[in-house]
């Protein structure tokens, strides 16, 4: 498919070059001229000088024969033009854009922008895998407050999967009482129980270490 | 949103016609153009913010506002402004600045009203110079 990319920046230039490897035609729109001849030394003749939202800049880019536009710059007033300009004047079938605010994402969806890529929604749900989703649930003090019952929710990638419950050095004190799986069976803790990804462990604690057992049980690989 | 030269004269001309006009502008240089008097005794309000926001157009009092006229220089900015404008807040009546010719039909096609002033500026101008009809007949009467 032939696609504009309008902004060879952060975004548009990996990305052109990743569709160039997957056997697209692409072409690139920035109005930097060092980006532009940054682009064409590493990817060849595929990148051109002119503004977002010139309406000039997009027919040199050949917009009226793309399959889609892509609009990738920082400025999503110009990614949104470029979009509209697109489909009003060329009839460009999908229009895809960048927005850099979350607000302008939904001004985007709202004005008729096919795909909308929203950067911070991404960085906050990349974000939310990476922190621990796993938390540590203290469910009752025991034995004047030196022991605790916790349960500990596995993350998928962690260390510990796929090890039986032998295989894991775990804090001197620390009694495992039960493993509830993700579809909510229970499994007795033998000495050759299997983790499983997404298994929440059930452990009488000493209250000094159990800091130290949610780290032995959430390690990720 | 804009004070700049356009934003200013036209807040001036219409807090002279008696409306209520809040100006959303970032850049506190250009606030300066604004009619001091009007904005120190509040006929006149002034939102210092990123006038392209939700936050600053409700901040301004979008949700009672009759007209929203975006006249920054940038047509991409307008354009924007005015769509959230008239999508979001449901403002009535949206303007907006353009110089480009294609920004202009598009803002149009949107239901945005648009104000190109290199194209008023140059049609007042041509109003004014003499028709060929008028040469000839000048001629003729010498």
């Amino acid at each position: 498919m032939y696609l504009v990319i309008v902004g060879g920046g952060k975004v548009g230039a990996p990305l052109a070059s990743a569709l160039i490897n997957e056997g697209h035609e692409v072409f690139v729109l920035d109005h930097d001229p060092d980006r532009v001849a940054a682009l064409q030394r590493e990817l060849g003749m595929v990148a051109t000088v002119g503004d977002a939202s010139s309406l000039r800049a997009l027919e040199d880019a050949g917009a009226s024969r793309a399959g889609a536009i892509i609009a990738t710059t920082d400025s999503d007033e110009d990614n949104l033009a470029a979009c509209q300009l697109a489909r009003n004047n060329f009839d460009v079938p999908r229009t895809i854009a960048v927005a850099n605010s979350p607000e302008n994402a939904r001004l985007f969806e709202l004005v008729g922008v096919d795909l909308v890529v929203s950067a911070t929604d991404l960085v906050i749900s990349n974000l939310a895998t990476a922190l621990p989703a796993h938390p540590l649930i203290r469910l009752m003090p025991v034995a004047d407050r030196t022991q605790e019952l916790v349960a500990i929710k596995l993350p998928a990638a962690g260390v510990v999967i796929g090890r039986a419950l032998s295989e894991i050095t775990l804090p001197y004190g620390t009694n495992i009482i039960l493993i509830v799986t993700a579809d909510g069976r229970t499994k007795t803790p033998d000495a050759d129980a299997v983790i499983e990804a997404e298994d929440e462990i059930v452990a009488l604690s000493p209250a000094n270490t159990t800091a130290e057992l949610w780290e032995v049980l959430t390690e990720l690989r | 949103m804009g004070a700049g030269n356009l934003g200013s004269s036209l807040a001036r001309k219409l807090s002279d016609m008696g409306h209520k006009i809040t100006v959303i502008e970032n850049n506190p240089r250009a606030m300066s153009r604004l009619p001091r008097g009007r904005v120190d005794s509040g006929a006149m309000t002034v939102v210092h913010r990123d006038g392209s926001t939700g936050a600053a157009m409700i901040e301004a009092g979008i949700a009672d506002a009759d007209v929203f006229i975006a006249a920054t220089g940038k047509d991409s900015l307008n354009g924007l402004a005015a769509q959230r404008a008239k999508t979001v807040f449901r403002v009535d009546r949206v303007m907006t600045a353009v110089k480009d010719e294609a920004a202009r039909s598009l803002y149009d096609s949107l239901g945005i009203i648009t104000i190109d002033k290199t194209a008023l500026a140059s049609d007042q101008l041509a109003e004014l110079m003499p028709r060929n009809q008028d040469e000839q007949e000048k001629q003729v009467g010498q």
